[in-house]
């Protein structure tokens, strides 16, 4: 039975009339409704919308909206669990504060910078828009037009995103929200491997005979996978959990061997493991001499912070050639490792040498499978893309790799950190499928995918995540659009960097979001945008998993998806208004048209025909357009991947599973990469085969401990960490507004030991300032909540819009992955 | 010099003719306080937090974990320290249990515990000999503060007041059955009664 | 008398028109809420910071409420401090497991809880559902920032059942 909208008003007036007469409804009389016309929901399955994890949930929907959740038995990531979050999926798009029309800063019905949000239409506003980019363009060039994605972007809308930018604007200044989050393990994966992603899968948790947690609080982070190890551990009594962090939280309730380490000194506690193994003799000899090489890094690489800061002046190799290395060979590689005693490695981390070697004796041990997880703690690092390379070292030398239960694993922290960002290529500096734009063939093959003219996309890098915020702040950046993140809350620095730049008078920022944002209350145009399964995308998950979903629901009437945006806009400019007339001669046929034309339209994007899309599905986006866009871009990217060890199923297929792990050859899966029998590109004879690298071998680094960028002193005399907690996710933007969440965790507490407090003159409860160099920020005390930090450490989660820590956090990167280290600062305690 | 000391010898050693029944007595009397007193001052500093924690297996275990408890801080600042649960109020029993300490103060000495692994080892043992304690006086040092005949239940929440009016109000139950792991972390609870 | 009529006009004209403010308020409340900015900040400017509230009380009445739907884990209604759930122990269970209601009169896990990965029932509860807290939250007694519009699938079933019976 379908009700129409007619009915449906009637109904309710009837229902508000019985109600005010005081009588009631016959029909809610009866306390059972039973009849299979009403009670029927159409269920339907999609990714959930939060990590990285990539469960799949069920999505019950009756009279177009969304009322009930629950996770999906036939997914073998959860297999019919959910963590609260997920649970209350339903409620996420349901807060009262969505957005539904375009909200332009005005003062007398104009565009004005210091203007008052204004409703506007959609009409007005891509105006104001294109005016704006044109503008910019004509006057500083394609450099001077960006934006900031996301890991949590559809696969289609990162690629839409990349071609309207690389090929279409001419600029590389494109960047996600998962540089926060992902690009050390990316930095970590094509220096050792060559190629990105985990050669692992979530089987491995069922296979593992050990588990170490390297700065990863997987019980809060990734719930669902913490289920499994969590089952994992207690039924089968062998198994072995150790964790590893600056502060005790959740995931020590299961631990082991549970160690407290002093911040950044990981890389020290890696380098005893791999010189245990050495001193120990248990180095896989035979797989080492085969399929590994050893490399000596460059030291002394900087933080990433502005040049001018002194400690970049004073660092020796901050330029380009930071992540180079020359070769080296065993012998020298032990001696390397052989400072890093456990003794050293004990004192200088804080942890007992009995339990370094209980953790070293893990992975030295041949006859213990062992998995290795981690996530923020390491990519989060001033050091990340090293602490990734010597996590693999370990596994490299005792050759536990690519086979069930041995695996280096690195979790992701977005739905589609690996999908979108990392597969389509929506970083500064890459292209599909592993491609960069630094290379003339790399550049050469998506050119000719995309049917532009040669030499269209431009060769140097644009503006990483980080640099994006200081060329804001330095007005080099002018035209900037935000997509499906809430880097106001979520970037490093606030204060001195991100806001000065969104508000700097030279630069129009646009921010498109379900929900008014902190970065949208920072922003000169917001644009209200559809989410979930109001539209319909593909999820890339952390073991590779590619996920599809239709669109379920109607988004609310004015709010419109991040494709539909981008495609829509791409109509207001003409190849002429973005490309120099010596490219369009080499073209002459894309002269006077559209960019919607030459990138979606007309090119291989536009050639699937709505009458693919199953009748009864709804797919608002591609009905507009004419043509089903979001199977031409999924299609056309895949392209760039098949063949290439990046291959992906028919678009079709994916509606039809729950999911598939990429290389996807001759119709199956791979579950473990680089072994000979499970990788069909591992070649036949090879046992492993790291064919990322042309001599198919893995590389082994030497790097050593440095220390971090800020690190506690007289003044500022306590090191801070931010971080999430289980009931939120990322900035809260969607889980502060279901009621049961919030009502979970309603703000960020500093998480604090008793005894530090005490000694401040502080308790729980008080109202303090947290200070740094760089600002301040009011909470709470929390002397007794879920975190137990040392003496010396504090932490606070940045989930709260009302309280940004990210005001006081330093914006140091690893200067190899870009990626901002949010776990190291100083700062001091104030009672307010 | 020599003279002195003998004369003193004789003193003592002499039968009392000398000094009165009367002057013994007090004389006795006033000694008899100030070594009681000397040894109760004494008895009473064992009887300190202060003097608990000063071995470090209890400050960094018990201790610290006592830290973020209800007993340690809470609404009105009624605070419980470590002999106020784990020493009897009554004299003779607690001179059996300051005699029973002497073999936490032997540990502490030769290291039975001195590490964090090490107290875990034994931590149900150590924990099983509180409850028994407990369970056998009744849960005497718990009612020390939470006198039944006191207790408000409109007050507690309904399970807590429903739990005291029947199982402990008929004497079926005492407080350390179900508020076990109330002030420090708990051992493996296998094979425990109630879990 | 005169009075008397003054006072029934009055209150007549209070009955008229407070439906009226009724209304007007609850635009204006809407108009807080829908297309504006900084609704989570309470519209407080990015450059300051409204004092963060007092640490409000978890709820401890051992009510139950309501799900949304059936699938939703339910809140607990008490306070867990100190409870431990870890490898050595499971405070929860000791009273919500299925041999202990009996005594604790507490709600029993749901019998999903004795699933393992497969599908299959096992003896106890399953490890995969170990720790009860990444699924169960309790609550603190504070206003939602922001008003959530998620519409129980009964309310829209009673409407159709209306609608069906005035055809």
């Amino acid at each position: 039975m379908s009700i129409n909208r007619r009915e449906f008003i009637k109904a309710n007036a009837i229902a508000a009339a019985a109600a005010v007469a005081g009588v009631s409804v016959p029909a809610v009389a009866s306390n059972l409704i039973t009849s299979s016309d009403i009670t029927k929901l159409k269920w339907d399955k999609a990714p959930c919308r939060f990590c990285g994890t990539g469960c799949s949930v069920n999505v019950g929907v009756m009279d177009g909206k969304v009322v009930a959740t629950h996770g999906d038995i036939k997914s073998p990531v959860n297999k019919g669990l959910n963590c609260v979050k997920g649970y209350f999926l339903s409620k996420i798009m349901y807060g009262k504060d969505r957005l539904t029309q375009p909200l332009l800063r005005m003062s007398n019905g104009k565009y004005d910078k210091q203007g008052e949000f204004t409703p506007i239409s959609w009409e007005q506003a891509f105006d104001v828009m294109a005016e704006k980019a044109k503008e910019t363009l004509k006057k500083s060039g394609p450099e001077a037009v960006g934006m900031f994605g996301s890991g949590q972007w559809t696969v289609q809308e990162g690629y839409a995103a990349v071609k309207l930018m690389k090929a279409g604007f001419r600029t590389n200044n494109i960047d996600p929200n998962a540089r926060h989050c992902m690009a050390s393990a990316v930095g970590g994966f094509m220096r050792t491997f060559g190629i990105d992603e985990p050669m692992g899968c979530y089987d491995d948790l069922e296979a593992a005979d050990a588990f170490v947690l390297w700065g990863s609080n997987m019980a809060e982070m990734h719930p669902i996978l913490w289920t499994r190890l969590t089952d994992r551990r207690l039924s089968a009594q062998h198994v072995r959990v150790a964790v590893l962090s600056t502060y005790e939280h959740r995931s020590f309730d299961l631990a082991d061997n549970g160690m407290i380490f002093t911040p950044q000194t990981d890389l020290a506690i890696l380098n005893f493991i791999a010189n245990y193994i050495i001193e120990t003799d248990r180095v896989n000899k035979d797989f080492v001499s085969k399929h590994t090489n050893f490399r000596l890094g460059t030291t002394d690489i900087g933080y990433g912070l502005r040049p001018e800061n002194p400690l970049e002046v004073n660092a020796k190799n901050n330029g380009k050639n930071a992540g180079d290395s020359t070769p080296i060979d065993f012998d020298e590689y032990a001696k390397f490792v052989s400072t890093y005693t456990v003794e050293y490695a004990s004192k200088l981390s804080g942890v007992p040498e009995h339990k370094l070697i209980e953790l070293a004796e893990m992975y030295a041990d041949p006859k213990v499978k062992v998995t290795s997880f981690w996530t923020m703690g390491f990519n989060q690092h001033t050091r990340g893309v090293w602490a990734n390379n010597l996590v693999y070292n370990i596994h490299l030398l005792t050759g536990k790799i690519s086979t069930p239960g041995n695996s280096p694993f690195s979790l992701t922290g977005q739905p589609s950190a690996c999908g979108t960002a990392r597969e389509v290529g929506t970083f500064s500096h890459r292209l599909p499928a592993d491609m960069v734009v630094t290379n003339p063939k790399h550049r050469d093959t998506a050119e000719k995918i995309w049917g532009v003219p040669a030499g269209t996309v431009p060769p140097k890098p644009g503006y990483h995540a980080v640099l994006q915020n200081r060329m804001l702040k330095d007005g080099k950046l002018n035209f900037y659009w935000v997509q499906c993140n809430n880097n106001m809350q979520a970037g490093a620095n606030i204060n001195e960097e991100i806001y000065p730049g969104y508000r700097n008078p030279k630069n129009f920022i646009v921010v498109s979001d379900p929900y008014p944002t902190v970065t949208a209350q920072a922003a000169d145009l917001i644009l209200p945008t559809a989410m979930w399964v109001e539209k319909e995308g593909v999820y890339g998950n952390a073991e590779r998993r590619t996920q599809a979903w239709y669109q379920m629901v109607e988004a609310p009437q004015g709010a419109q998806s991040d494709l539909w945006q981008l495609v829509e806009f791409s109509k207001r400019f003409k190849v002429e208004d973005v490309w120099p007339e010596e490219l369009i001669a080499k073209q002459p046929d894309l002269r006077g048209k559209t960019l919607y034309d030459v990138l979606y339209k007309d090119s291989s994007v536009g050639k699937f025909p709505l009458s693919e899309i199953p009748e009864d599905r709804l797919n608002d986006d591609a009905r507009d357009f004419g043509f089903y866009i979001q199977k031409g871009l999924f299609e056309e990217y895949a392209s760039f991947g098949r063949g290439h060890a990046h291959d992906l199923a028919p678009y079709d297929r994916y509606h039809n599973e729950r999911g598939l792990r990429w290389p996807v050859v001759n119709g199956v899966e791979t579950k473990w990469r680089f072994k000979e029998g499970s990788d069909p590109y591992a070649k036949p004879g090879s046992d492993w085969d790291f064919y990322g690298h042309k001599d198919g071998r893995a590389r082994i680094f030497a790097l050593p401990y440095e220390p971090a960028a800020e690190s506690p002193d007289e003044e500022y005399d306590l090191w801070l960490s931010t971080g999430r907690v289980l009931e939120h996710w990322h900035s809260g933007s969607m889980t502060q507004r279901v009621p049961e969440l919030y009502k979970a965790i309603p703000d960020a507490l500093v998480y604090m030991h008793p005894d530090d407090a005490k000694v401040r003159g502080l308790r729980r409860g008080d109202l303090v300032k947290l200070v740094s160099r760089r600002g301040e920020v009011q909470t709470r005390v929390e002397t007794r909540g879920r975190n137990k930090p040392p003496i010396g450490l504090v932490f606070m989660p940045w989930f709260d819009a009302s309280r940004l820590v990210n005001k006081i956090t330093l914006d140091a990167t690893d200067p190899l992955s870009k990626q901002t280290d949010y776990k190291k600062c100083a700062i001091k305690i104030v009672k307010v | 010099m020599k003279k002195i000391f003998l004369i003193g010898w004789r003193t003592l050693t002499k039968p009392s003719g000398y000094y009165s029944l009367g002057a013994l007595v007090i004389g006795g009397f006033i000694a008899g306080i100030i070594f009681w007193g000397g040894f109760n001052t004494a008895l009473e500093v064992t009887n300190t937090e202060a003097f608990c924690i000063s071995c470090h297996e209890m400050e960094n275990n018990v201790y610290e974990e006592l830290k973020t408890t209800i007993h340690f801080t809470n609404r009105s600042g009624v605070r419980a320290t470590c002999p106020d649960c784990h020493v009897p109020h009554k004299w003779t029993d607690k001179i059996a249990r300051k005699m029973q300490a002497s073999k936490e103060v032997w540990g502490t000495i030769f290291g039975t515990i001195n590490t964090r692994e090490k107290f875990l080892v034994h931590r149900k043992r150590l924990a099983q000999n509180e409850w028994d304690r407990l369970k056998a006086n009744d849960s005497l040092e718990c009612r020390n503060c939470h006198n039944f005949d006191y207790m408000d239940f409109t007050e507690q929440s309904e399970r807590a007041a429903y739990q005291h009016s029947t199982a402990l109000a008929a004497g079926e139950k005492t407080c350390i059955d179900c508020h076990k792991g109330i002030a420090h972390h708990l051992p493996d609870m296998k094979g425990v009664e109630g879990w | 008398m005169k009075k008397l009529n003054l006072a029934a006009i009055a209150s007549l004209v209070i009955f008229v028109i407070s439906p009226l403010t009724y209304s007007i308020n609850a635009f204006a409340a809407d108009k807080e809420t829908v297309n504006t900015v900084a609704t989570l900040r309470d519209h407080t400017p990015i450059e300051s910071q409204k004092e963060p509230n007092p640490i409000p009380k978890v709820m401890n009445k051992d009510i139950k409420q309501g799900r949304n739907y059936p699938m939703q884990p339910p809140v607990i209604p008490h306070t867990t401090r100190s409870y431990e759930v870890n490898k050595n122990n499971n405070k929860c269970l000791s009273c919500h497991s299925r041999h202990r209601t009996e005594k604790s009169q507490a709600p029993m896990i749901s019998v999903t809880h004795y699933m393992d990965r497969d599908g299959n029932f096992l003896a106890d509860v399953s490890p995969r559902r170990y720790f009860c807290n990444q699924c169960h939250v309790t609550q603190v007694d504070a206003k939602p920032l922001v008003e959530n519009t998620f519409v129980d699938m009964h309310t829209l079933m009673s409407v159709k059942i209306v609608t069906d019976e005035h055809h």
